[in-house]
């Protein structure tokens, strides 16, 4: 009976935390919001699209979506970013004119309208008793693998410590001789990367046209902001945010469902005292 | 020595005005079609192709020595598909380009800003796109359609040959979505069908699994939904597909280009409207063969919220030959009279300023290409403007 409600709220979750990872790294490692998040969801799902025209197989565009992210992100970080840390809010801004220029530039070469791009899975399959879209509990799937890739990367490697000591006191981190520029450019890139990725993972659930971004943008915003630098809370607060945005819009409707994770989230931040 | 100066420059004003005077009233003066429209904001995706429907038409009677002898001119202006931009391209079109007429498609709030001006200035209006119904005004026209007459014919034929008695009604939270669901249930009552949800899903979403999972609890005999135009058809039809809900669905918000775009997201669905590609007569084709002769590589393709700027012209156009004159109140004795034979098939503007429309019924193949399926002939507009007899 509650087997849908339980498998739409965790798929959400899943498709959330997808979303928000990029966002999450950038947040923890160069302490800024990348408003050009969603510009590079966009991207990443226009990937998708030139898979298409190439006619190649669908699961290239997992490829050559990060590929992109990755080269626009380098790009970006180099020429507008790196100038700016220095004035932290400054650089958010920076990064809100660079979504605009992202998004304008896709809509200026290929317009406004919806483009066709292949999916990879579209059948629906039978889970406890219920039809169920395929889809989305592989994308339940990916979530976790890349959830629990990143916390490997950041638990076991070189790079990961390098990171983690970054984003715990970066000026304590170059004093240690930390390469901190070049900690940030990785990080930037990888967030781009990611987000590219995620864009190409949710092109077969929506129609692909260069503002796909924003809603996905608002919602990765506020899980990143209740989390702070934790994959685990991330997980934790896409599933208990996204399925309580899913729950108010089976339960009530979804004009209510679509407030729900802001007013969530700005409660949260209201009574939370601060953590290191 | 400065009175001197003045002196000289009146002189070189008053020749130059005298030179250049004799040489433009050799020329006919053209009649100005003003065509304010989205070139920027939610409507830039159609904006083009309603453009060149004017231009076409505009080519094709000025192959025959234009309108009473008069050249035709088409002026597109920028109207921000909103109401502020619609203000200052009305104002532009009227007191800058001296516009005879206005003839485009603008979204809802920017004709309800345009209208009075053209009302005020006495430039009658051609509106040339579907829309909720019951816009009134002495000096507007509607060569498009309105619920009444796209919703009761598809709601009929899902009854009656997909056998929907419980339906679910879908629709995006805002006006247009609304307006549609209403019109939808008010047919689906009359021909005594029930409702077994009505859900609305904010515009900006584009997740709908919550909506899908109560369309899959209810299990409906058919689904009726109403986005906003373009990709949220194709958001919501994708997700469905991929949730296995197979139930017939009927569309009052997809477009052919959506439909193409989704692949084969929008396959099945059934639509109702006045213009399709498909449509099989000869002026289609002839309409169809000539605008891809014109634009060539840079054709966008006609559909449902372009073509009827192509009708909308040549009445324009017939209803002046029949005045005899480009004066407003003419032409607006003269509109309501004149049949044009187009694309679409006769499009008269007689009721209430309002055109009964030939109405077709078309679903979307696996390719994501239209097919006409039927044609319900001739539909009532219905009471639009009981004040304008």
């Amino acid at each position: 009976m509650y087997t849908i409600q339980l498998l739409d709220v965790i798929t959400t979750a899943g498709v959330l935390y997808i979303v928000a990872l990029g966002l999450l790294l950038v947040y923890g490692v160069l302490k800024i919001i990348n408003l050009a998040h969603g510009a590079f969801l966009v991207l990443g799902s226009y990937a998708a699209v030139i898979a298409t025209w190439l006619g190649w197989n669908p699961w290239s565009a997992l490829v050559i979506a990060p590929a992109v992210g990755i080269a626009v992100g380098a790009v970006a970080e180099w020429r507008v970013l790196r100038g700016l840390y220095v004035r932290p809010l400054d650089t958010i801004l920076a990064t809100w004119g660079l979504n605009i220029i992202i998004v304008q530039s896709i809509t200026l070469y290929f317009g406004r309208e919806i483009q066709f791009a292949e999916s990879t899975i579209a059948e629906a399959v039978n889970v406890g008793g219920v039809t169920y879209s395929l889809y989305r509990l592989v994308l339940l799937l990916v979530a976790v693998v890349l959830g629990v890739l990143v916390w490997l990367v950041m638990r076991r490697t070189q790079i990961g410590i390098v990171a983690r000591a970054v984003i715990m006191n970066e000026e304590l981190a170059e004093a240690l001789g930390i390469n901190t520029r070049l900690v940030r450019f990785v990080t930037f890139c990888l967030g781009a990367g990611l987000a590219s990725l995620a864009g190409a993972l949710i092109t077969p659930l929506v129609s692909v046209h260069p503002n796909l971004g924003v809603p996905w943008l608002i919602n990765a915003f506020m899980l990143v902001l209740v989390s702070g630098m934790s994959l685990g809370n991330l997980a934790l607060a896409a599933l208990t945010l996204g399925g309580a945005q899913v729950l108010v819009s089976s339960y009530g409707n979804p004009v209510l469902g679509s407030l729900t994770i802001v007013i969530l989230a700005v409660t949260i931040l209201r009574f939370r005292t601060i953590t290191t | 020595m400065r009175k001197v100066y003045l002196n000289q420059l009146r002189l070189m004003l008053v020749t130059a005005i005298l030179a250049v005077a004799p040489a433009q009233s050799q020329e006919k003066k053209p009649i100005v079609i003003a065509v304010p429209v989205g070139l920027s904001g939610v409507n830039s995706v159609v904006a083009p192709a309603v453009v060149q429907s004017a231009e076409l038409a505009a080519e094709e009677l000025n192959a025959r020595g234009g309108i009473l002898g008069r050249p035709v001119r088409v002026v597109p202006l920028d109207d921000e598909s909103g109401p502020a931009g619609a203000v200052k391209a009305f104002n532009t079109a009227i007191h800058q380009q001296n516009a005879d007429v206005i003839i485009t498609m603008e979204t809802s709030a920017a004709r309800n800003a345009g209208a009075p001006i053209a009302e005020r200035a006495k430039v009658p209006f051609i509106y040339t796109s579907f829309y909720e119904g019951r816009a009134c005004g002495n000096y507007l026209f509607v060569n498009a359609w309105v619920p009444e007459q796209v919703v009761p014919p598809l709601i009929k034929f899902m009854t009656d040959e997909k056998k929907v008695k419980r339906w679910f009604a879908v629709g995006s939270d805002y006006a247009f979505g609304r307006g549609m669901i209403e019109a939808a249930k008010k047919t689906i009552k009359d021909m005594g069908g029930t409702i077994l949800g009505e859900e609305y899903q904010p515009l900006q979403q584009s997740d709908w699994t919550a909506i899908i999972s109560k369309i899959r609890a209810a299990n409906p005999d058919g689904i009726i939904y109403s986005t906003s135009g373009g990709g949220p058809n194709i958001d919501f039809l994708k997700q469905l597909k991929a949730a296995g809900l197979t139930m017939p669905i009927g569309s009052l918000s997809i477009d052919e280009l959506t439909a193409e775009a989704g692949g084969n997201a929008a396959e099945g669905v059934y639509y109702t409207g006045d213009y399709y590609t498909g449509i099989d007569n000869p002026e289609n084709k002839r309409f169809l063969d000539a605008m891809k002769k014109k634009f060539g590589s840079e054709l966008k393709t006609p559909n449902a919220l372009s073509q009827q700027e192509y009708d909308g012209v040549h009445a324009y156009a017939m209803a002046v030959e029949k005045a005899g004159a480009t004066g407003a109140d003419a032409v607006l004795q003269a509109l309501p009279t004149t049949v044009f034979k187009g694309p679409r098939g006769s499009v008269q503007m007689n009721k209430q300023h309002h055109a009964p429309l030939p109405i077709y019924l078309a679903q979307v193949q696996a390719d994501g290409k239209t097919k006409v399926l039927k044609d319900f002939g001739l539909i009532d507009p219905g009471d639009q403007c009981p004040q304008l007899k």
